[in-house]
Order: C-alpha cells, then sequence, then structure tokens
C-alpha cells in the first residue's frame, strides 16, 4: 500500500468537499488552498518536483490570492454565502455535467491496468532543465499555441476594462 | 553520525540562529532608530540594553490572550502561525556556509541542496501572504480586512517583479540551486570585480532589493500595517503572544530575504579576492564561511532599518504605480536583455 499517496489523495478529496460546501467564503478558499498544497505533495511524490513548485507558486501564490482579495472586498466575516441553487433547470444540468465527468472517470480507470508497470525513470527526469527541453524542442508548437491564446485573453481583459470614449 | 543526525542538527542549528537573529533585530531596531533620530533607545535592562527584547518576551507571554467576541476563532488562532512557518522554512535551501569536515566526514553546510531551492523560495514567498489575509479577515474589523486587503494586492503585484529579477539570475549563472549559484560567484571577472551577482546584474539586483521590501511589509512600503491610516493593519485585534508571533515572523522574514540577497548578489560565504580554504584548515575554514556569510547578512538587515527611520511611506496608488509601471516594464527590459548577452557569449 502507498501510505503517502492514501493520505494526501483522502487530504485533497476531503478539502475538496469541503471547498464546495463551506458555508463562509475565505474558509472555503482556505479549503480550495488544502487542495493545491496536497496536489503538490501528490507531484512531488511523483518526481515532479517543478511541477509541484509551480501548482504552490501559481495556483495558490496568484490565482487563490487573487480570489482571496475579492473575497476580502466583497463579503464580511459576518456574511454567509447563498442558500444552495434552487433552480431546477441548472440542477438537472448540473446532475448530467457530473454525471458524463464521472463516466469519463470511470472509463479512465478501466484502462489502469496495463498502466501499473514499475518502469525505471530516465535519469533527470523532473528536473528543470529537460522540462525545458521538452518545452522548447519537441513541443514548441503547443508552447506557442499556448502563449498566443494568452495574449489573446490578455488584449480582450484590456478591451474590457478601457474607458470607452 | 548517521546522515540524518547531521542533518536534524543542521536543521537545529540554522533555525535556533535565525531566531537568534530575529530576537537581536528586534533590539538593532530601536537603537539605531533611537541613534538615528538624536534619541537614547533602550538602555536600561542590561548592557546597552541588550536585554530589552527578554524583557519584552515576557512582556507579551504574561499580557492576557484577547479574542475578540465577533472574530472568526480558529482562523483568528491559525493567523500568526501560518505567517512565521514559511519565513522559517525558506532557510532550508539557503547555503549558510562552504562546507566543514569533521572527524574525515565533508559536511555542506546547507540543509537540503535541492536543484529547485530557488523555485522553492519563490513559492514559499508566495504563500506568505495568506497568514495576514487569515488574521485580517478573521478579526472582522474594517482596519483588520483593509490591511489584509492591501496585502493581498501588494503582494501579488511585487511578485512579478522579484520572480523577474531572480530569472536573470538563473539565466546567468543556468541553475536553479542555490549552492551552485553561490559557487559560481566565487573568484572575479573583467581582471578586477568579484564574480558576485551585483555587479553583473546591477538593475536586477535593485528591482530585487525594492520587491523585497514590499515582501517584507517594510516602511516604506508597510501600507498593510500603515499606522497612520489602519491603527496597525491586519493585527489590529492581535494582542499578547500572538502579536508577538506577527512582530517576530516579520524580523524573521528579514533575516530571510537578507539571507536570501546575499546567496544570489554577493557570493555567499565567499571572500572576494581571497580564497580561504588554502591557507586555513577544514574545520576553521567551515567556521570563517558562516562568518563571512553572517557579516553580509548583518549589512543588509541592518540596511532594512537603515531605511525604514529614513525614507517616508509611500501612498497606496503611488506603491502600485511604482510596482506595475516601473519595476514590471524595468524587470522585462533587464531580462531581455541579459538573455541577449548570455546567447551572445555562450
Amino acid at each position: 500500500m502507498d501510505y503517502y499517496f492514501i493520505i494526501f489523495a483522502i487530504m485533497a478529496v476531503g478539502a475538496g468537499i469541503f471547498t464546495i460546501t463551506a458555508k463562509d467564503a475565505l474558509p472555503s478558499a482556505l479549503g480550495l488552498l488544502t487542495v493545491f498544497v496536497a496536489l503538490a505533495a501528490l507531484y512531488l511524490h511523483l518526481h515532479a518536483p517543478l511541477i509541484a513548485i509551480f501548482q504552490i507558486s501559481i495556483y495558490a501564490g496568484a490565482i487563490l490570492v487573487l480570489v482571496v482579495f475579492v473575497i476580502m472586498l466583497l463579503i464580511t466575516p459576518d456574511e454567509k454565502l447563498g442558500t444552495p441553487q434552487k433552480n431546477i433547470s441548472y440542477r438537472t444540468l448540473g446532475a448530467i455535467l457530473g454525471a458524463y465527468l464521472i463516466v469519463l472517470l470511470v472509463i479512465g480507470i478501466k484502462g489502469i491496468e496495463q498502466l501499473m508497470v514499475h518502469r525505471g525513470l530516465p535519469d533527470d527526469f523532473g528536473h528543470p532543465s529537460q522540462i525545458g527541453t521538452l518545452f522548447f524542442k519537441k513541443y514548441i508548437l503547443h508552447f506557442e499555441m499556448a502563449s498566443v491564446l494568452l495574449l489573446v485573453a490578455l488584449i480582450a481583459a484590456i478591451y474590457l476594462a478601457k474607458k470607452k470614449v | 553520525m548517521a546522515d540524518w543526525q547531521i542533518d536534524l542538527i543542521k536543521v537545529v542549528f540554522i533555525w535556533t540562529w535565525a531566531l537568534l537573529i530575529a530576537v537581536v533585530m528586534t533590539w538593532v531596531e530601536r537603537r539605531a532608530s533611537a541613534m538615528m533620530q538624536d534619541r537614547v533607545g533602550p538602555n536600561r535592562a542590561g548592557p546597552f540594553g541588550l536585554l530589552q527584547p527578554l524583557a519584552d518576551g515576557i512582556k507579551l507571554f504574561t499580557k492576557e490572550d484577547i479574542i475578540p467576541k465577533r472574530a472568526r476563532k480558529i482562523l483568528f488562532i491559525l493567523g500568526p502561525p501560518l505567517f512565521a512557518i514559511p519565513a522559517f522554512s525558506t532557510y532550508a535551501v539557503v547555503p549558510f556556509g562552504d562546507k566543514i569536515v569533521i572527524g574525515g566526514k565533508e559536511i555542506i553546510l546547507q540543509v537540503s541542496d535541492v536543484n529547485i531551492g530557488f523555485l522553492y523560495i519563490l513559492a514559499l514567498s508566495a504563500i506568505a501572504v495568506y497568514g495576514m489575509v487569515i488574521g485580517g479577515w478573521a478579526s472582522n474589523s474594517k482596519y483588520s480586512i483593509l490591511g489584509g486587503l492591501r496585502a493581498t494586492a501588494q503582494l501579488i503585484s511585487y511578485e512579478i517583479p522579484m520572480g523577474l529579477a531572480l530569472l536573470t539570475i538563473v539565466l546567468l549563472y543556468g541553475t536553479f540551486s542555490l549552492r551552485e549559484i553561490v559557487l559560481q560567484q566565487q573568484g572575479t571577472f573583467l581582471g578586477v570585480l568579484p564574480n558576485w551577482g551585483f555587479f553583473k546584474q546591477p538593475l536586477g539586483f535593485i528591482i530585487f532589493l525594492v520587491a523585497a521590501y514590499a515582501e517584507a511589509n517594510r516602511v516604506p512600503f508597510d501600507l498593510p500595517e500603515c499606522e497612520s491610516e489602519l491603527v496597525t493593519g491586519y493585527h489590529t485585534e492581535y494582542g499578547s503572544m500572538r502579536l508577538g508571533l506577527y512582530l517576530f515572523g516579520e524580523y524573521v522574514n528579514l533575516g530571510t530575504l537578507a539571507a536570501v540577497t546575499v546567496s544570489l548578489f554577493f557570493g555567499g560565504w565567499g571572500l572576494p579576492y581571497i580564497d580561504m580554504s588554502k591557507f586555513l584548515g577544514p574545520i576553521s575554514y567551515g567556521i570563517a564561511s558562516f562568518l563571512v556569510f553572517f557579516v553580509k547578512q548583518a549589512f543588509f538587515l541592518f540596511l532594512f532599518v537603515w531605511v525604514r527611520w529614513t525614507v517616508p511611506r509611500f501612498r497606496y496608488d503611488q506603491l502600485m504605480g511604482l510596482g506595475w509601471k516601473a519595476l514590471i516594464p524595468l524587470g522585462l527590459i533587464n531580462l531581455f536583455i541579459t538573455a541577449l548577452l548570455v546567447q551572445l557569449t555562450v
């Protein structure tokens, strides 16, 4: 049994459930923080320290801080979050989407038997320099595509935020 | 001795050292500010008032521990430790000396030489903000929430120039390991200048230093606790040792930032022009390298105090303007030039 995996997997799932059920805004955000930290620990376990650090510094350190910023701006500690969604059509849609994701997950798990073979890792697996090489040699097109997409989003954000003339 | 025992000794040693620096810093801050303002400063407890931190500690410990009635209790208690822990943890990757040979065993004076030590520092400085945010929000007071709000915006803004300045260092030395970065800074280049990051990357150093002051919430960037507007900002509602932990964590943070500055820009434990390992024994060399590191660190700690009592505080919009309109473009240009130079010379 891989206890390391089980501990952090339970931590991630538990914190995730807390995140979506918490009635207070900031504790919910902290639940999400716990999910990120647990995921980072799992990445470390998978010999991917760089991904783990990015998980912490980008998701926990930048994106979640922005979320927390909005919470601090709009919600005081005395306020509880509103009641769950009452609209029946939204709820049905949510259920369908959820079921779809679970089916996807199950299909993914079915093939796991073939994946569970122990393989030796290459020497510098997970090392920053190797990831850099992969990015700029083999996956350069994907990398550039992602950056163009981000640029489009950036321009759109500036356009939406600028003063109307 | 087994390896884990050596590691344990290193961890205990460096944490005790960090604590000691923080304790002495509270005294240095008060004495130095008094010196700069032509006052006497605390001089009653012990010689030169050196026992003042002890007296302060006893005072904070024996005060009543008050949790405001409308505060969120668990988060309120969680805030101060969450603030202090990241500051301590950063020391794990800082090389505080070269190596020492005891009983034929070579010991590297660094808790852990991981190949992503550099990013580890960035990640920890990114999550340090949660202590302030949680404390501010849980206090359920206007001043505290405003302080926490400012802290989030300020830290996220200054993370970017700091990251850009650090990237130039990575470009220059081609590694994420702090120990290797320090090793590459020994010796000289162009004949006269020490091989320090400061001389190769002066603009990067300035950007890093300004961003470090903002990350540490020190004057001129202490907007989250700005007394003239917010009482004391995010820790307004805190008292007794919980407040002590916030104040103390700030000094530990200063020690960490000074250590990182020395490692990245000022050659870490090495002396310029002199190779100490040639004429010192293995044990005394280890101790000497640690002392050199400490002297450099002490200078940057004093610089924090010096700046605090010299420069007035920024206004909040000025702070944001400096971060986004001056430091980030400068950092980008610096990164571009450095990348070009590295590409041309390699």
